[in-house]
């Protein structure tokens, strides 16, 4: 069996000041292969309507957030499985911060949060 | 990446794929809605992977993004808009293009394939209706108008870059020439809206008088239906498509 690892996809920061955009249309289903860069969801700020890629390949696992939710800037917003070893498997995120570390290699299935900028305290 | 037609007005641009490529389908010119630039309006919304495969032009219109912005109203005429366009096609060797505008955009589209017939093969008026949409503005004192464009006015003044005086300018350059559904540019149309954009109200009487069809994306308004999976399908068909309805050809 390949190993997977799960991987949290949290609302990126927006720009301009944006804290949370509302969910439009989830252009990617529970279960769904995707590729890295492929659309992944649509949302919506005060600004302005914008699509987001997916920032990895992968298998949906969960959607955070329902169509018409806001969703804050930090939360989760999709859980991926992504193929490969532990540690490797953070290529398909190059760019992103802040996602070091290691998954635990038994147990419960490995879940984390990946933020892209640490939430404010 | 983002390059700079120079002139006296200089219009920045991107690109993508090669718009002087021969071949069946032309490159697709997208221009962008009142208070926004290609960026926003086409890029973080997603349609060049809607677009795959074909060779894109976006430009910011004067008075938008990166583009110069003059600051008489004069300047700003769909005339003028058009003419940028047509300098820019030349500049980037594109003959003939789809051309798919937002809002203010598919005004100036239309404009452009009306003075220009042979620059456009097909034409895409999205978020766009035959209404006045500077309906009840005071375009003078749009800083404190309650009108719906007045409102839509200041929330792109918060857009970074954005010269609400410009924008001001380019308000009052449009509306110097209201819209006329008489002459229609004679090429094949497609119009896409929100079921719920104001904006777009009456488009079906439009596309009617011009023999096109209409696509309504269900539950979007004029901000958010450019990102809609829906309305990216369609043009990407209307687009594809070997002899679509809407006009003579």
């Amino acid at each position: 069996m390949t190993d997977t690892t799960e991987r949290t996809f949290a609302l990126p920061d927006l720009g301009e000041g944006l804290v949370e955009a509302t969910v439009l249309e989830w252009l990617a289903a529970p279960g769904d292969r995707i590729g890295r860069n492929a659309p992944l969801v649509e949302l919506e700020t005060t600004k302005s309507a914008v699509e987001i890629p997916s920032p990895y390949a992968g298998t949906v696992v969960r959607l955070h957030a329902e169509e018409g939710e806001v969703v804050q800037v930090g939360s989760a917003l999709v859980t991926f499985a992504v193929e490969g070893p532990a540690g490797e498997a953070d290529d398909g995120a190059a760019g992103q911060a802040g996602i070091v570390g290691r998954v635990p290699q038994d147990g419960e299935a490995p879940r984390r949060r990946v933020r892209l900028r640490p939430p404010e305290e | 990446m983002d390059q700079v037609l120079s002139g006296e007005v200089p219009l920045r641009y991107a690109v993508e794929g090669d718009p002087a490529a021969p071949g069946e389908a032309p490159p697709v010119l997208l221009l962008h809605g009142y208070g926004s630039n290609h960026e926003l309006n086409w890029l973080r919304t997603g349609w060049p992977a809607a677009l795959e495969g074909r060779a894109l032009i976006a430009p910011d219109l004067r008075g938008h993004g990166g583009s110069g912005k003059p600051g008489d109203d004069g300047a700003y005429t769909p005339e003028r808009i058009a003419g940028d366009m047509v300098r820019l096609l030349d500049a980037l060797g594109a003959d003939r293009v789809d051309a798919v505008g937002y809002s203010m955009g598919a005004r100036n589209a239309w404009e452009l394939a009306l003075r220009h017939p042979g620059r456009v093969r097909r034409l895409v008026l999205a978020g766009f209706g035959p209404r006045d949409p500077f309906a009840g503005a005071d375009l003078h004192a749009l800083d404190r108008d309650s009108s719906p464009f007045g409102r839509m006015h200041r929330v792109a003044g918060t857009v970074p870059g954005n010269d609400l005086d410009a924008l001001a300018a380019c308000a009052r350059g449009q509306a110097s020439r209201p819209f006329t559904p008489e002459p229609a540019p004679g090429v094949p149309m497609l119009f896409a809206a929100g079921e719920r954009d104001a904006v777009a109200a009456d488009a079906e009487e439009l596309a009617a008088s011009c023999g096109a069809e209409v696509v309504r994306v269900p539950g979007r308004d004029h901000a958010n239906a450019v990102s809609a999976r829906a309305l990216k399908e369609a043009v990407r068909g209307f687009l594809a498509v070997e002899a679509p309805a809407g006009g003579p050809r």
